[in-house]
């Protein structure tokens, strides 16, 4: 059968068909929906591996989602209400692996919508995208490019909502006048040091060395901190480390000796590194991955549904397991719920479509399609962001800020830096 | 049955295989035959003895060589693989110049020192290599007809036949390698060193032709790997991917052509498509380490000892033993 489909010519549209087909003969779910059928959903992300904290909590939060959902009567298409279910597949963080799995969750299972982590595995499945024409989230807005319309970035615009951290604490904190940071060197941490060195700069804060970047297979962090603390900062930043660095780095601090302020994207299972140094070392940590039970996200400007339940349905499932992203995969299917009821359809081309038209529900409030001068496409939905820190041991909500103001007023400094790290969409090879 | 039948037999299969697989199982099967390659060739440099830890950062030269290739200077993507593994062989004869002052474990730390050196070069130089983000945008190899099949590179089943050819055609090249005065010498090296050098043989100059031949195939399967995923960056090449190889090698076996192979194909269908089938998608690593620990533990010799035993009673059952007095 693929060899006369290949013969006749590949087309998007000859693909899904030829899929379809090859799914119903397989006994496997169609890509098209029988009435009440159930509507399958990818999770293409790590859930092994020094990457998994960024995919297993969100597949975690997924499943309560939808659990969530069905029980409220399942999504609300054209033809119906459908059930949703989640099939997952460990990519472990490899571009290959990850195309396999694209491939499977496509061709084989018949999926509507694909959630992935994105970064290094995202150019290995962006051909499977681009042949296939399925809709895929990433949490990495520096995956997007206009190469691929149909990938977007709705739940996190990575890392350029760090800048609101280092806003923040300029103004309230202005005795902090120099800064140094770290970061492991791959496709997560640079565009992430580019971020926190333009937000520095617009905050007036010195950068006392250039920033210090570290092999991602590093597992001895004493000389990385002792060299980052060697000129006396008054702030240490993490940059975008993943929680298997954050971990270490803050205990070394704490060993060490370093009294000053820290600021870092996460601060995954903070709880841990609380009891690995000391409430007080951690007092004032600043990152930006809120815990769900604060009161702060029950204002009216919170699009996420019951966000407190949600924290506390997760926390007794996975104790001691929340994380930045047990609920943005949740909040993309948000998104894309809406989408769908909205299209009466849960085709990738509808869904996308429906998704793009106004203003986005993001969960921290309404926000706007945005991104051609970062990204060359407006794939990304920014709005405001929280300011996080830890007080009294416990992950609290400062402020939520504006991260289109910002950018409005330093985004020349942004793109200056992106382009020094070649992080702009337009110089990466 | 007469060998040839066998070898057709197994041909016909090899060929029918991917279409009695599903579309992921198509993937792992292209990336399998690509392994299949570089453990093949890690097999070679096993031979004089010396195990290194830079064989996977090797296939990386390969790789980024071709990728380079053909974005830089549009070569033509079936020339790039193999001027990838031109170039990953030449890198291995620059290398082994400080790396055969060493033997033995010192050789083994040597291999991984340089493959990190390698690496970190990958990263520090964004142009042409990328940084850390590595290659993306790779040329795929072009599609085309030969009348009765059309080949459609995005399709596993198309570059599973492709680099089913070039495998084969590599495994025939290496095993004849193995079985030629020069393969004896390998192994002369290895087991009779003293006595190699005592006859005439330049110990050195065998390290580095095995090395350099070895790290010319596993070229080959970056620059194959590279043109099908269409991204490279570092991180692919590091020593997690280095410590499976070693894995493949040390269960199934180094003593035979077919036990490395054999150990990569039994432990791919194990951990891609059993233990992801089972439904035991994270506790993969879990359960792979476990089998890996058993098979050390219980069949010391490979699992080549498995068939070797296997084949032996098969050529005794099928040929009596004949007494002295007949």
């Amino acid at each position: 059968m693929i060899s006369k489909i290949v013969k006749s010519g590949l087309t998007r549209r000859t693909f899904l068909h030829s899929t379809a087909a090859a799914a119903m003969s397989a006994g496997l779910p169609g890509a098209s929906l029988a009435a009440g059928s159930t509507i399958k959903i990818g999770f293409l992300a790590p859930l092994t591996g020094a990457v998994a904290a960024w995919g297993k909590p969100g597949l975690d939060g997924c499943e309560i989602w939808a659990e969530r959902v069905n029980a409220a009567g399942g999504i609300k298409l054209g033809d119906g209400s459908h059930n949703v279910e989640f099939v997952a597949y460990d990519n472990e963080y490899d571009p290959a692996k990850a195309r396999t799995g694209a491939t499977k969750l496509i061709r084989e299972d018949g999926v509507s919508f694909i959630m992935m982590l994105g970064g290094d595995t995202w150019p290995g499945v962006q051909p499977v995208a681009d042949k296939t024409g399925m809709l895929f989230s990433t949490l990495l807005p520096s995956d997007l490019s206009p190469d691929t319309n149909t990938l977007i970035a709705p739940a996190e615009v990575h890392p350029i909502y760090n800048v609101t951290g280092v806003e923040w604490l300029a103004e309230n904190k202005p005795e902090l006048k120099t800064a140094v940071m770290c970061a492991q060197d791959d496709a997560l941490g640079l565009p992430s040091v580019a971020t926190y060195l333009a937000a520095f700069e617009a905050a007036g804060i010195e950068m006392l060395d250039d920033p210090l970047l570290f092999d991602p297979a590093t597992t001895d962090f004493a000389p990385v901190v002792t060299r980052l603390i060697s000129k006396n900062p008054d702030i240490v930043c993490l940059d975008t480390c993943y929680s298997d660095y954050v971990h270490p780095i803050a205990e070394q601090l704490f060993q060490q000796g370093f009294k000053g302020q820290i600021i870092s994207c996460t601060a995954d299972f903070y709880d841990q590194m609380i009891a690995k140094t000391s409430e007080e070392f951690m007092e004032g940590f600043v990152f930006q991955f809120p815990d769900f039970d604060d009161p702060a996200l029950n204002g009216d400007n919170i699009n996420f549904t019951d966000p407190n339940g949600f924290f506390a349905e997760f926390n007794k499932r996975h104790p001691g397991q929340w994380g930045a992203v047990s609920w943005e995969y949740a909040s993309i299917m948000d998104l894309w719920k809406a989408a769908a009821e909205k299209a009466g359809s849960a085709s990738p081309d509808a869904v996308a479509s429906a998704m793009k038209q106004g203003k986005g529900k993001h969960a921290f409030g309404d926000a706007d399609w945005w991104g051609t001068e970062l990204f060359g496409i407006d794939n990304a939905l920014v709005g405001d962001w929280p300011v996080v820190a830890i007080e009294g041991g416990k992950a609290t909500i400062k402020e939520f800020r504006s991260i289109p103001d910002w950018y409005a007023k330093h985004g020349d400094l942004l793109v200056k830096h992106m382009k020094a790290y070649d992080q702009m969409w337009d110089q990466r090879s | 049955m007469p060998k040839f039948l066998i070898w057709i037999a197994a041909l016909a299969a090899l060929i029918a295989l991917p279409h009695g697989l599903s579309f992921s199982q198509q993937e792992i099967l292209v990336f399998l035959t690509i392994n299949v390659l570089l453990v093949a060739s890690y097999r070679l440099l096993t031979l004089t003895g010396e195990w290194s830890l830079g064989h996977v950062v090797i296939m990386g030269v390969g790789a980024y060589s071709s990728a380079l290739l053909t974005k830089k200077l549009g070569v033509y993507v079936p020339v790039s693989m193999l001027l990838g593994g031109v170039i990953a062989a030449l890198i291995a004869v620059l290398l082994s110049f400080p790396l055969f002052r060493m033997k033995g474990f010192y050789f083994l730390i040597g291999s991984f020192a340089a493959g990190e050196i390698i690496r970190l070069l990958w990263k520090r130089f964004r142009d042409p290599f990328g940084g850390a983000k590595g290659i993306k945008g790779i040329d795929p190899m072009p599609d085309f007809s030969v009348g009765f099949y059309q080949f459609d590179f995005f399709e596993p089943t198309s570059y599973y036949y492709f680099a089913g050819v070039v495998v084969a055609v590599c495994l025939w090249i290496l095993w004849r390698i193995e079985k030629s005065p020069v393969g004896l010498t390998f192994h002369a090296v290895h087991w009779q060193d003293k006595l190699a050098q005592a006859s005439g043989v330049n110990v050195r100059a065998y390290r580095t032709l095995a090395f350099a031949i070895a790290s010319g195939f596993a070229g080959i399967s970056g620059a194959l790997l590279a043109h099908y995923v269409g991204t490279i960056n570092p991180n692919a090449f590091d020593i997690d991917l280095m410590v499976f190889v070693l894995t493949w090698a040390i269960v199934g076996g180094t003593a035979t052509f077919y036990g490395p192979i054999l150990g990569c194909v039994v432990l791919t269908v194990i951990n891609e498509v059993v233990l992801r089938e089972l439904g035991l998608e994270q506790m993969r690593p879990l359960i792979y380490g476990a089998i890996m620990i058993l098979s050390i533990l219980f069949l010391p010799n490979g699992l080549e000892s498995i068939v070797q035993k296997l084949t032996k009673r098969r050529a005794a059952g099928g040929a009596p033993e004949r007494s002295p007095a007949e």
